[in-house]
């Protein structure tokens, strides 16, 4: 009986133990996951998390109908977004916000708190006359905009604005709260080597030299170049052509088949790219929006427009590695935009998935974020834009029609510290901080390479050995070796010495036997040949055994 | 030199004499296929443990959790036995005089060197980095060509060929594996879409009996 009772407590005990464990665990609102060494996604921590969602209520948009405010535009001037397309934070700290659907500009500060709405360009009510992609002509008004598509603002708070319907670039400054004044507009360019007659621009930037650089879709020489004048300059920065087994073929076609044959033939075009950003340091960085491209996908360039991104992956995709299907929907990785943060960490946008990819500025991937549950925060549906300030993300839904701001969690901050000392060479200084990041995942490959390289410094061979095998990575683990080896060399020398001396005075004792005859002169072979007899016998010994039974 | 010995002397014997030690074998008749198919056995074990093991930086798949079996089963004994088969078909066409025991038994003693060899740079990678990697590639090597000249005397001997008659009928016998080869891929594929139609046969019946 008193066993009985014993085991009741016991078993009560136990049952309160493992009930407090489990209200105990803290739970992610999502799955996270990150590339192991082999390109397999595994569950990771959080990086970043939601920290607010911000509508166009809370911008205060609804001050633009409010005939008593100084933001009042009309008595219809709807207070949401509207599928907007691009957003943009100035230098001096401002989000300009293209409200496509609304047709207008949305400035706030960094709190989303409304500044300014430019709506209209009073004084520019010329027309002016552009052609359609079926070659009609139409004419359109200039003094406001229709669908913009993309906004950038430089260092003095001028406004460049992709007009993508009115088929124009406007370079403006603020007058009033509501409207804006024309200094420059960029049209289709007049010239041979411009060979669309279109203009739907969608995105825009300028460089330092006040050059401006615009994305058409039609277009895929690369960005269409202006100077600050307002003239076309040329092209810039064109992808390559990606090589697939088509182009390959058609390759080969082209040298045997006739004029018409080629003509018929699909030319090998490069993709447009989808979207840019420019760093501090002046160098554009740009994405492009196709399914898993694997050429050109992510671009770093400098202002001769070559392709300067340092790769040290042996594998140059970006975004997720393979497409899946999953109830019924392929994701395939379609980069819509890209966002170079202060710190160099490049933060790419995937459309089909929702997801963010941050990488470092040597694309090593370092956090993934964000999916595509509209539903629920931190989900997108229709992600058009990423933009970020100190260390959080912002993310611009085009159907919800809201701004996601990510912050970063614990995890997030101890990664972002210990890869940027990492990157300055300072291993020592970041293996504290990357013990803290594989504490909460073990898994970490940066913290894993960066544990390994830290070890490696602090003359921990041994340790750098083993976790530049975890890390997977080869070249690591060759030199901690080398470095080993000839510590252990070192250290052992003496018994090295006298293990061979004992080898080389056996060696002369067996060769003297021999020669004396004490011993067979095949000694191996004999030996060998006896133990291959017993097992023989042993072997027919237990055969007669079984047989006699 | 006498020549009474025991199989797994006369493997020495041939391998270290490879212009007349296959042609003493064939005068006294000796060779075992018991030790012949020891060593093809040793051979996927051979290829087994250069897959699995090495030292990291020489082998970083054996490293990884993902391990078939089934390539090397091909590699090793299934290229053996093909290649048996093709070499003794080819050279019956061919007037060779090895029937196939013997050229199951010559082809096997000659591949001891690159099993050696295999063997040797695995276990030696353990100790070197990647800058020494010719000796990595030398143990190898020598191995396998080796292997590659007496598996020609092997043939040579087996067959009592001249030596570009040797030569041609080996090339043909490569042949004859791929063809072989092919065949087998094609049965194998056939059989499977055979079994397939019967799985789904009897599974078809299975739901009208149940319902």
């Amino acid at each position: 009986m008193k066993i009985k009772k014993l085991l009741s407590i016991l078993t009560a005990v136990m049952l309160s133990v493992s009930m407090l464990t489990v209200s105990v665990s803290a739970v992610d609102p999502y799955t996270t996951y990150n590339y192991d060494a082999w390109w397999n996604a595994v569950p990771s921590q959080a990086g970043y998390e939601v920290v607010r969602t911000v509508t166009g209520a809370d911008i205060g948009l609804e001050q633009l109908s409010d005939p008593s405010s100084e933001f009042f535009i009309s008595e219809n001037e709807p207070s949401s977004l509207n599928d907007a397309k691009d957003f943009y934070l100035s230098p001096n700290n401002e989000f300009y916000i293209a409200d496509t659907g609304n047709n207008r500009i949305i400035k706030t500060d960094l709190e989303f708190n409304l500044l300014a709405c430019y709506k209209t360009f009073p004084g520019s009510s010329s027309k002016h006359t552009v052609t359609d992609e079926n070659g009609n002509e139409i004419e359109v008004d200039t003094d406001e905009l229709k669908s913009p598509y993309g906004v950038f603002v430089d260092a003095n708070d001028v406004i460049y604005i992709a007009d993508r319907d009115n088929q124009r670039v406007v370079k403006c400054v603020e007058e009033t709260k509501t409207s804006a004044r024309i200094l420059n507009e960029y049209y289709r360019p007049d010239s041979e080597l411009y060979n669309s007659v279109s203009f739907y621009c969608t995105k825009v930037t300028v460089d330092a030299a006040g050059n401006v650089y615009v994305i058409c879709p039609a277009v895929n020489k690369g960005a269409i170049m202006f100077s600050d004048s307002g003239s076309f300059v040329g092209y810039y920065g064109a992808n390559r052509v990606e090589v697939t087994a088509e182009v390959i073929r058609n390759r080969l076609w082209r040298k045997i088949a006739s004029e018409e044959q080629i003509a018929s033939l699909t030319k090998s075009t490069p993709v447009e790219y989808a979207n840019f950003d420019i760093d501090d340091a002046g160098f554009i960085y740009t994405v492009t929006e196709v399914a898993n491209a694997s050429t050109d996908a992510v671009k770093k360039m400098n202002p001769a427009g070559n392709n300067i991104l340092e790769k040290t992956a042996d594998n140059d995709a970006f975004g997720d590695q393979i497409s899946v299907t999953y109830n019924g929907t392929t994701y395939a990785t379609r980069l819509t935009d890209i966002y170079v943060s202060d710190e160099g960490f490049i933060n790419i946008l995937d459309y089909t998935s929702g997801r963010i990819f941050q990488y470092d500025e040597r694309c090593n991937q370092l956090l993934i974020f964000g999916f595509d549950q509209e539903e629920q925060r931190g989900g997108f549906s229709n992600p058009n834009a990423i933009e970020g300030y100190g260390d959080n993300i912002c993310i611009l839904d085009g159907r919800n029609n809201d701004i996601t701001v990510f912050g970063l969690t614990e995890f997030g901050g101890y990664v972002h510290e210990a890869i940027k000392l990492h990157n300055q060479g300072l291993y020592e200084d970041a293996y504290e901080i990357w013990q803290e990041v594989l504490k909460r995942d073990g898994g970490f490959y940066m913290g894993l390479v960066g544990t390994a390289k830290a070890l490696y410094n602090q003359e921990d061979y041994k340790g750098a050995m083993k976790y530049s095998r975890l890390s997977f990575y080869a070249k690591e683990y060759d030199q901690a070796f080398e470095a080993n080896r000839e510590l252990m060399l070192r250290n052992n020398f003496t018994l090295i010495v006298v293990i061979v001396l004992v080898l080389i005075v056996v060696m002369i004792v067996i060769k003297q036997l021999k020669k004396r005859g004490k011993i067979p002169q095949k000694l191996i072979a004999t030996a060998v040949g006896k133990i291959a007899d017993g097992v023989k016998s042993a072997v027919g010994k237990i055969g007669k055994g079984g047989k006699s039974k | 030199m006498i020549y009474d010995m025991k199989p797994w002397q006369w493997v020495k014997h041939v391998i270290f004499h490879p212009t007349e030690g296959f042609e003493d074998m064939r005068w006294k008749k000796a060779g075992s296929l018991k030790v012949a198919f020891f060593i093809v056995f040793m051979l996927f074990v051979s290829q087994v443990f250069s897959s699995r093991y090495g030292g990291f930086a020489y082998n970083t798949r054996a490293y990884s959790d993902v391990f078939n079996i089934v390539p090397i089963l091909v590699q090793s004994i299934a290229y053996y036995a093909t290649w048996v088969v093709a070499n003794w078909s080819i050279c019956t066409l061919f007037d060779g005089e090895g029937n196939m025991r013997r050229v199951a038994i010559y082809s096997a003693y000659a591949l001891v060197p690159f099993i050696i060899g295999n063997f040797l740079s695995t276990a030696i990678s353990y100790g070197l980095t990647l800058d020494e990697s010719i000796w990595y590639t030398a143990i190898y090597q020598v191995g396998l060509w080796w292997s590659v000249i007496l598996m020609v005397f092997g043939m040579k001997a087996c067959h009592q060929y001249n030596f570009t008659m040797t030569i041609v009928s080996m090339i043909c016998t490569v042949l004859g594996m791929v063809l072989i080869l092919c065949l087998l891929a094609l049965i194998m594929s056939l059989f499977q879409q055979v079994y397939v139609f019967f799985a789904t046969v009897y599974t078809e019946i299975l739901y009208r009996v149940r319902s």
